[in-house]
């Protein structure tokens, strides 16, 4: 085990006893929880946040954020569907989508790394401007759905593989992919070194702003699969979603498994650990009816609960507090 | 009478292995006592559970001769005891008078009387500092004095120093040992961190030395020499090898040439040059435009845009625009700050030298090789000795002086052909000091241009096969070390 994971090790192994017990105690009392059609839906549902989660978990670990994403998901997706609709030829109106969300990336990029604005300011208005943009000038109409001749796409998020819902298997290829990407390449070291210290990493050399360029670009690219799974899994895409509290519970994903939001802590794995435990909690309390509203105090009682728990089992030390860092 | 504070037995370990163990110190009212060791003794560690920063793992702490637990230094505080750290605590965009009176409610209603209290207060210590100044804009000493007088006004008996006199100039340095003797003479006892030996044996009135977490001696500071000292913290003698130097190497061709170099009011008209083969010294006091040039060279700050003058690195004008492009022409600038920019704090020794690895100008590929990190983890911690509890550790856990050995590996490993240091030696024991010297040495007789930039006279001369003077953002003399005196070289820092 490495010295960055043992950081998040305690928080990690917090979350997931936590998951287990709910899976466990919402087995015993809830009536329908522990079913096979359920437990499909929860993996299914809670596979597309887990991708949405890793590419989050990209962008902090290297010290930034990318609020943009869940607008971009839904507007770069619904754009090819409209397209698609419009007698566009679907592969053609992918690359389009595709070209779409990479210019997100590739200006917020620019914006973050050029530009230097902070990367929560710069996403949150690219993904304002993303949505009002595609919402007025691309598409019409709030709920597109998937043309119903393309059988191969509606395959992309829509069928399963020996019993196994395929969003299930995306998340599992994409999180192992980008696993590798930090855990064993040069650009996952730089990414972790720029989270770690952005000072040393500079003067260390790394290629700072082609490393965050190139950062957002991968997000962009994730937020678009995510899009692809969720649109072809139930058959439209509502860009309503970029209003909604989607992007919190990304966020939520990220840092309840471990992945702090100051940087340079953390891996694919805490996000795994996060899905899991919001998965199952999200799924448990519609089962039981509770309000939307209550729900989100819920999930921020239990955000909180994490975050105090992991500071009373690894206290900073003093004179490493002292130097204010966030 | 009881001691102040005394400790039996005292230990700490982190994770099993021991940084203090069975230590017993006493500290006696009014006293100055030096705490000296090799880096990562457990100096800091011993004075933190004193400080109730950390807490023992076994032993006991007596304050007063009541045995007491502090969970944390506020409690330690109310029994009056303080620990200023190298790393200040101040608030550097508030004003001194604010942070002396940081958490005093009464005081926020009435903001004229907030200044008229801290300028009496001041005055009562006899400290030169403004209590509107701003604390970013003051220098080290002044952030010290502020740092003590809060201590004082907290009612502080006892003021934990560690290594507080790294980041001073020597006039500076007087100021405060003038300082803390009126402290003692008020009854405030002193614990002093010290590397600088010279300074122990002169200010302190006792001495005790840590070797490997272990108490070796307690004396009256009149019974140590410096060689005893170096003994009983290395458990061997090494005084042979200390600040031996060869004859100044001669000049190859120029590697770094730097004319009329400028940077707002801190870099003006700069102008020099660096020979590869050869160590360069630059000495001048804190604030004369060393470590701002520095930082032009390797890219890491940008010259002004007109007139801005120009860089040569072997025959090629240079502008770097950010530190990647100096590193891949093989320009490696070793920071004197090594917390704020030097290393990767949640990494261990191994990623912090593989960054310094995938970083460097010879290093392509994509996917990283696991086993070679290991060995070159393995190569660099014999080479300076880098010591740590555990192989694995972070580097946020190591001691100081083991903190700034990474740093420099990091670089190292990096393979550059003109290196510039600054500070090198910043916090470092004198062991390891003989150690970074050598290896310093070594990379000029292996044909780099080798800058050292450090406001130790004495180790500017022992390394420097050159001397320039740095003065008000330029360099206005050089030596050669044969020639050259302490006395002369601090004149032209200074006039
Ligand atoms: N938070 C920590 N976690 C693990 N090990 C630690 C921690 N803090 C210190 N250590 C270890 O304890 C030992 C003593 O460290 P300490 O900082 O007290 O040394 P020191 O005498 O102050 O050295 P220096 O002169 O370099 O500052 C070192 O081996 C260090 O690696
Ligand atoms: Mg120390």
């Amino acid at each position: 085990m490495s010295s960055a994971d043992r950081a998040a090790f305690s928080q990690e192994k917090i979350v997931l006893t936590i998951a287990a017990a709910m899976f466990v105690a919402f087995s015993l009392l809830l009536d329908g929880f522990f079913t096979a059609g359920n437990i499909v839906s929860l993996v299914q549902n809670v596979s597309i946040l887990g991708v949405l989660g890793v590419g989050m978990a990209l962008t902090i670990i290297g010290r930034g954020i990318d609020l943009s994403m869940v607008a971009n998901m839904a507007i770069s997706v619904a754009w090819v569907l409209f397209l698609a609709n419009g007698g566009t030829p679907l592969p053609l109106a992918i690359l389009c989508g595709l070209a779409f969300c990479l210019t997100v990336g590739l200006l917020n990029g620019i914006l973050i790394a050029y530009l230097e604005i902070p990367a929560i300011f710069a996403t949150l208005a690219m993904g304002t401007a993303v949505y009002g943009f595609g919402q007025s000038m691309l598409i019409e109409g709030d709920v597109i759905f998937v043309p119903r001749t393309e059988a191969w796409f509606k395959a992309i998020g829509g069928s399963t593989i020996m019993g196994i819902p395929s969003p299930v298997i995306w998340f599992a290829a994409i999180g192992a992919a980008v696993a590798a990407l930090l855990g064993f390449t040069r650009p996952g070291r730089f990414i972790f070194g720029m989270g770690d210290n952005p000072l040393a990493a500079r003067i260390t050399g790394v290629p700072m702003r082609p490393m965050m360029v190139a950062q957002y670009v991968a997000s962009s690219l994730i937020a678009f699969a995510a899009g692809v799974f969720t649109a072809t899994l139930v058959d439209s895409m509502n860009t309503r979603v970029a209003a909604s509290t989607l992007i919190y519970d990304v966020i939520l994903v990220a840092v309840i498994g471990g992945i702090g939001l100051s940087g340079g802590k953390g891996g694919v794995r805490n996000v795994v650990v996060g899905t899991l435990l919001i998965g199952t909690l999200l799924n448990g309390m519609t089962i039981m009816d509770v309000p939307y509203t209550v729900q989100n105090i819920v999930k921020s009682l239990i955000l909180l609960v994490a975050i105090v728990t992991d500071s009373i089992l690894n206290p900073r030390d003093e004179q490493t507090s002292q130097q204010g860092d966030i | 009478m009881t001691a102040l504070i005394e400790t039996r037995s005292i230990s700490k370990a982190y994770r099993g292995v021991p940084a203090v163990n069975q230590v017993s110190f006493t500290l006696e009212r009014g006293e100055i006592h030096a705490l000296l060791g090799e880096n990562g003794a457990g100096k800091s560690t011993l004075t933190k559970m004193m400080a109730g920063v950390v807490q023992p793992t076994g032993g006991e702490l007596l304050v007063d001769g009541r045995a007491v637990t502090y969970a944390n230094p506020a409690e330690a505080l109310r029994d009056g005891i303080v620990m200023v750290f190298q790393e200040t605590s101040l608030v550097p965009s508030m004003t001194v008078a604010q942070n002396l009176y940081l958490g005093d409610e009464s005081f926020f209603n009435r903001l004229r009387g907030l200044y008229i209290a801290a300028q009496q207060f001041l005055q009562s210590l006899n400290f030169n500092v403004d209590p509107w100044a701003t604390v970013a804009t003051l220098g080290a000493a002044k952030k010290q004095m502020v740092e003590i007088a809060r201590a004082v006004r907290q009612n502080a008996r006892v003021i934990i120093f560690d290594e507080p006199t790294a980041s001073l100039t020597p006039e500076e340095k007087h100021h405060f040992f003038a300082l803390i003797r009126r402290l003692t003479a008020r009854g405030v006892s002193i614990v002093f961190i010290s590397h600088a030996l010279e300074e122990a044996l002169q200010i302190s009135d006792r001495i005790t030395i840590l070797r490997d977490g272990e108490h070796v001696s307690t004396d009256l500071a009149a019974n140590f020499s410096r060689e005893r000292i170096i003994r009983e913290m290395v458990g061997r003698d090494l005084t042979g090898a200390l600040y031996s130097r060869s004859r100044a190497r001669l000049p190859g061709k120029p590697a770094l040439d730097v004319r009329n170099l400028s940077m707002g009011q801190a870099v003006r008209n700069n102008s020099f040059t660096v020979y590869s083969g050869q160590v360069t010294g630059v000495f001048g006091l804190i604030g004369s435009g060393r470590t701002e040039t520095a930082k032009i060279v390797a890219g890491i700050l940008k010259r002004d845009f007109f007139h801005g003058g120009e860089v040569r690195i072997g025959a090629d004008p240079v502008r770097y625009r950010v530190p990647r492009a100096a590193i891949l022409d093989g320009v490696c600038y070793v920071t004197e700050d090594r917390k704020l920019e030097g290393f990767f704090e949640t990494m261990s020794i191994a990623e912090n030298l593989q960054m310094g690895e995938l970083t460097a100008r010879s290093h392509s590929g994509f996917v990283l090789r696991m086993a070679e990190m290991q060995t070159l983890a393995d190569e660099w911690r014999n080479r300076l000795a880098i010591r740590s509890g555990d192989a694995d550790a972070r580097v946020i856990e190591l001691s100081g002086g083991n903190q700034q050995k990474v740093v420099i590996a990091k670089s190292l490993v990096q393979k550059p052909s003109v290196i510039i240091f600054d500070e090198p030696t910043r916090g470092v024991d004198v062991g390891a000091i003989a150690e970074i010297h050598a290896l310093i040495n070594r990379l000029a007789d292996d044909g780099l241009a080798v800058m050292v930039i450090s406001s130790y006279l004495p180790e500017i001369l022992n390394l420097s096969d050159r001397i320039l003077v740095s003065q008000r953002g330029r360099i206005v003399e050089e030596f050669s070390p044969e020639t050259a005196t302490q006395e002369n070289i601090m004149y032209a820092a200074v006039h």
